[in-house]
Formats: structure tokens, C-alpha cells, sequence
């Protein structure tokens, strides 16, 4: 069977991926799906120790309904993200971070 | 041989995930970021259904795969995105953001192989095994308990769907009630933030 360590490591390797797209993308849409893939990513440890933690080949299902609601969480801030995407389209013409800079000039 | 064919599977979903998680960041065009998100959401499902999570690998493809990603193209499809051409002043940002991703894997890949027990039942750090702690028991408990080694066996007739809906609506029922309040005030702020702005 596969060991827990692996579980995690995967985990953490698609969280960095996404915090590596979050920090280079210029394209806000992009930046936010990578923010959508590091929701994912922190899904999959806790359904790893969900199983980790069971006994008698049952899970602990408290983890699984915690990733639930990230789930629904994650629903919830895309809605709201994609509308202030949309809304800063509307101001700026653009969808590049770099032009977002009324606070600094 | 179950169990091997379990392990091949998950390495080769993991594989694909990751892969085309770097599509996502590496690919100009948003519309092909999009795809290779979808792709990487169906292979973590296949991951948890690998797992025995059946209902939260259901749950990802409809949410993930299905309602976010076409929120995402409707977004991309409206806004008329244009590709983002390659540019050297970008690379600087690039490698800073590739530097820290990179430190960030590397501190979680050792802390996970760093658990008691990592892969193979054996202890590599003494100072979290307290070996003297669980003397003779641990054969009978290490089943059970949270350790690095391989994931306990999933029992055959083990409901999923069931134990997970009577945790969520017996012990979980107040948070889920409150979490149904956040998606409607997700969905109203949406509403409300793609109304027309009248400039009066």
C-alpha cells in the first residue's frame, strides 16, 4: 500500500505549484485558479489522514466533512472572485495585476 | 496484487496531476490553464476514489471539474483574454516565484518523510518515536494509529457515503446550516458586484 508520506508530498507538491502560479502569473484569472488548486491540494492530506487515522478499515470521517466544506467554501469564493475579476475588467480594460495600481501611483 | 495495482494507480493520477498542474502555470493561453485544471481535478478525484473517499471524489468532479472550471471559461470567454506573450522582464518574478515554491516543496516533502514511521514502519527520528513509551503493543495498535506507514486497510463493506452524511448531518449540522448561509451571500455579493455601476 502506499504510505501516508506520500499522500502528503503530493499534497505539498501541487500546493507549491499553485503558490509558484500565484506569485508569477501576471493574469488574474490564471493567479486564481492556482489559488483553486491549492484549495485542492490541502483536500487531498486531509482525506489521507481521514484514512490514516481510522481504525478497524474505517475512516475518521470529521477530516472528509472538513473538506467538504472546503469544497463549498471554494464554490462560494469563486463566485465572488470571477464577479470582482469581471467588475475590475469593467474599471481597467485589463485583466494583468500590473494594472491594478491606483494606491501606488 | 490489489494493493499493487492500487499504488500504481496512485502514482500514475499523481503523476498526471502534477503534470498538468505545471500546465496550468507554464500554458499562455487562460482557456488551456483551464483545461489542464480540469484535468488535474479529475485526477485528484481518481486519487480519492483511490483512497476509498468515494463521495468527495464525486463531489470534486461535479464542483471542481464541473461548476468552477465553466465559471472560469464563461469569465475568460466574456472578458476576451488574450494571451500573455513571452517577456524577459518577467523573468526575474520568475525565478523569485519558482525559488520559493521550491523551498516550500522541499520543507513539505521532508517534514511528511520526517513523520514517525514515514515509509516503512521504521522510526527515522528518535525524538518523536519515544520508543520506550509503547513497549511490546505496538505490533497489535499500529494498525489504528496515526503514523507515517502504509494507510490501514479499508474494511469491504465500508459505507462511505453513509457514515459520511450521518457525521455531517448528526455532529456537523450547525456548521453546514451556517455554511449554506455563506454560499448565499456568495451568491447575492456576485449579484451585487456585477450590476452596472450608474455613474449618477
Amino acid at each position: 500500500m502506499t504510505p501516508l508520506a506520500h499522500y502528503l508530498i503530493l499534497s505539498g507538491i501541487l500546493f507549491s505549484i499553485g503558490l509558484a502560479g500565484v506569485l508569477i502569473r501576471k493574469n488574474i484569472i490564471v493567479v486564481f485558479m492556482c489559488l483553486e488548486m491549492m484549495l485542492s491540494a490541502a483536500n487531498i492530506s486531509l482525506v489521507a489522514f481521514s484514512r490514516a487515522q481510522g481504525t478497524e478499515g474505517v475512516p475518521v470521517y470529521d477530516p472528509q466533512v472538513l473538506s467538504l466544506f472546503i469544497v463549498a467554501i471554494a464554490a462560494a469564493e469563486v463566485a465572488i472572485g470571477l464577479a470582482l475579476i469581471v467588475a475590475m475588467f469593467r474599471a481597467r480594460k485589463s485583466v494583468e495585476s500590473t494594472a491594478i495600481t491606483t494606491l501606488k501611483d | 496484487m490489489d494493493a499493487a495495482i492500487s499504488s500504481i494507480l496512485f502514482y500514475l493520477f499523481a503523476t498526471i496531476a502534477v503534470l498538468s498542474a505545471f500546465g496550468v502555470v507554464a500554458s499562455r493561453n487562460p482557456v488551456n490553464s483551464a483545461m489542464c485544471m480540469a484535468l488535474s481535478f479529475a485526477s485528484t478525484a481518481a486519487v480519492y476514489f483511490g483512497m476509498g473517499a468515494q463521495f468527495l471524489g464525486i463531489v470534486q468532479i461535479i464542483v471542481y471539474a464541473g461548476a468552477i472550471l465553466v465559471l472560469f471559461l464563461f469569465v475568460v470567454m466574456m472578458l476576451d483574454v488574450k494571451s500573455e506573450e513571452a517577456n524577459l522582464s518577467n523573468l526575474p518574478r520568475a525565478i523569485i516565484g519558482v525559488v520559493i515554491a521550491g523551498v516550500f516543496a522541499g520543507m513539505v516533502t521532508k517534514a511528511a518523510l520526517l513523520l514517525p514511521g514515514a515509509t516503512d514502519g521504521v522510526c527515522p527520528v528518535k525524538a518523536l518515536c519515544c520508543e520506550d513509551c509503547k513497549p511490546e503493543a505496538t505490533a497489535a495498535t499500529a494498525e489504528g494509529e496515526l503514523s507515517g506507514g502504509a494507510l490501514p486497510q479499508l474494511a469491504e463493506d465500508n459505507a462511505d457515503v453513509k457514515t459520511l452524511g450521518a457525521t455531517l448531518f448528526s455532529q456537523y449540522n450547525i456548521p453546514f446550516v451556517i455554511l449554506s448561509f455563506a454560499l448565499l451571500a456568495g451568491t447575492v455579493g456576485a449579484v451585487a458586484l456585477g450590476r452596472k455601476i450608474r455613474k449618477d
